[in-house]
């Protein structure tokens, strides 16, 4: 069932859907901002990871009678840190290691938190996220995050480049690629902890990963490829929310759904222009 | 007397925990071009990546142009910027939205953290020199995951070039490139060392083409079994006490091509197609 236009419109001048607007300019923009280099560093599985996770930081708050978000953004740090030296140092794959780790604190966290009972309701929320119920602390923490992100991605974006091609290219180019990968992760970690409560465990991933899969198609500079990744993760974000408002639907899979239609586009684009795209030329 | 660029001493480098390179010293004169030739799992690679501290050493010493490496390969970026790598895979993973002009400006820029926006106009002017320095202008609008093998071997000698360097160290850079791709690319590597002044450490498996262009050859077996001019290293005992006792040169001559084949029991075979006259 649709919502009439000017019913709409005053549905979006409502403080907390300007919140939940707000939110969604800035989450969608720091995933597709952190999701345009952790794509083409092949971490989009991790983040994935780490999303899932972060519901037993979550749970471990509730079980402590602590704010979640005090909890989880360490959690999610030193948990991404284990994990990247986990893989490191494993000789299993990355991709089956993240799989036993991401399902395992996953099922953990929810035979925990349902046998809390204040909380066995409230899953929904966690899973698919509560961008309605963002407060303006949230959003000062988003928008400090992406200051902070956009700042150590300038700096360090020629390292970050060099990291995404080729480790050994980068090493004897002097980048320090543990350092950088370390830091890297935390920052990951960090936005996947921080988007989490507008986006929810089961989705956070493809905020970061679907806007920039579509810059990435469509892209032929790397200046430019980020820029669309971050404007793709806002604006599929916030077309997102008009939908859900719009259409009474819930607001995280709505945003995702938006993204899709954008990566769509995009596939269609990048097959229209003739562009290849996988695989280096033979 | 020629300037030192690297010198080594006593390298040994372990991987996986195993020995990979043994008590290894040699060192390299300004502006000459050597060889390091072997079997597979010689350890030649191990070699040239803890030369340039990519990976640790277990011991020895090495000096890149007079400084000490440091223990976990440190190097002051002023001397890191003077020295350039090739790697022996260079696989980008699908489609990479990185230009090859916005590439090669990565070869021009210093290592360390960059605040500003760069020199823009310094940088544009030494990719255009560097793309043009190595036949790839008209390639500077192309994505790097578009090019064939040939042209991205080009324009990693553009990444090179774009900033003076005094040492330059591939690793089988030609491989995966077919002979004339490969003839192509030494040429220009040829023509590049003498105009630039670079010193080469380059790892081949193409002894012809070792033959034909390098000054000097160290030959790997884990330890350093050889060294000296290419007729001196590359001769059929020596060669035997690297590659094993049932190594097989031969020449065999095809369309006004020689080949020399490096054939090994424990190894696959090698080839190689090259010019005779340039020999």
């Amino acid at each position: 069932m649709s919502v009439e236009p000017a019913g709409l419109l005053s549905l979006l001048a409502l403080p907390f859907m300007q919140r939940a607007l707000l939110a969604g300019l800035l989450t969608g923009g720091l995933g597709g901002l952190m999701g345009s280099f952790a794509v083409l560093r092949q971490l989009s599985f991790f983040s994935d990871a780490l999303g899932h996770s972060a519901l037993l930081g979550i749970t471990l708050g509730i079980l402590l009678g602590v704010n979640p978000t005090v909890v989880l953004i360490p959690f999610a740090v030193l948990f991404a840190l284990l994990v990247s030296s986990l893989v490191d140092n494993s000789k299993l794959p990355a991709d089956a290691l993240l799989n036993i780790i991401y399902s395992s604190s996953l099922a953990i966290a929810v035979l925990a938190l349902s046998q809390v009972r204040s909380y066995a309701g409230g899953i929904q929320h966690l899973l698919f996220g509560d961008i309605l119920g963002v407060s303006w602390l949230d959003l000062s923490l988003i928008a400090a995050l992406l200051v902070a992100t956009i700042l150590y991605l300038w700096c360090t974006r020629r390292s970050q480049i060099l990291l995404s091609l080729d480790e050994p290219l980068a090493l004897s180019r002097g980048v320090a690629a543990r350092w950088q990968r370390l830091l890297f992760v935390i920052v990951l970690a960090m936005v996947v902890a921080l988007s989490i409560k507008a986006v929810g465990v089961l989705l956070i991933s493809a905020f970061v990963v679907m806007p920039a899969c579509a810059a990435r198609l469509v892209s032929r500079h790397f200046g430019r490829y980020v820029v669309l990744a971050a404007g793709l993760g806002a604006a599929g974000a916030v077309g997102g929310l008009v939908v859900s408002a719009a259409f009474n639907l819930p607001s995280g899979p709505a945003v995702v759904m938006v993204q899709l239609l954008g990566f769509l586009a995009a596939l269609a684009w990048s097959g229209l222009a003739g562009s290849r795209p996988m695989g280096a030329g033979g | 007397m020629a300037e030192t660029i690297l010198e080594v001493s006593h390298l040994s480098v372990r991987r996986d925990g195993r020995p990979a390179v043994d008590d290894v010293s040699f060192a390299l004169a300004a502006e000459t071009d050597t060889a390091l030739v072997g079997p597979n799992g010689a350890g030649k690679s191990s070699l040239v990546q803890a030369v340039l501290g990519l990976i640790p050493r277990q011991g020895g010493s090495v000096r890149l142009l007079g400084q000490l490496l440091g223990p976990r390969g440190q190097l002051p970026t002023a001397v890191r910027d003077q020295i350039a790598y090739l790697p022996q895979v260079f696989a980008l993973q699908g489609r990479f939205p990185l230009s090859v002009a916005e590439f090669v400006g990565l070869g021009f820029d210093p290592g360390g953290l960059q605040v500003g926006w760069g020199r823009c106009r310094q940088r544009r002017e030494a990719i255009a020199r560097a793309l043009a320095k190595c036949a790839s202008e008209g390639l500077a609008q192309r994505l790097l995951s578009e090019l064939s093998g040939g042209e991205l071997k080009r324009v990693l000698l553009a990444f090179c070039v774009a900033r003076p360097r005094r040492l330059l160290v591939l690793d089988e850079a030609q491989a995966g490139l077919d002979a004339q791709a490969a003839e192509q690319f030494h040429n220009l590597l040829f023509d590049l060392r003498r105009s630039e002044g670079w010193t080469i450490l380059q790892v081949s498996h193409d002894l012809n083409m070792v033959r034909r262009t390098c000054d000097r050859v160290l030959c790997l077996n884990r330890s350093l079994r050889c060294a000296g001019t290419p007729d001196h290293a590359l001769s059929p005992p020596l060669l035997e006490e690297v590659y094993g006792r049932s190594f097989v040169p031969y020449h065999h001559h095809h369309q006004a091509q020689s080949q020399v084949q490096a054939q090994s029991q424990q190894h696959e075979p090698q080839a190689s197609a090259l010019p005779a006259e340039r020999r």
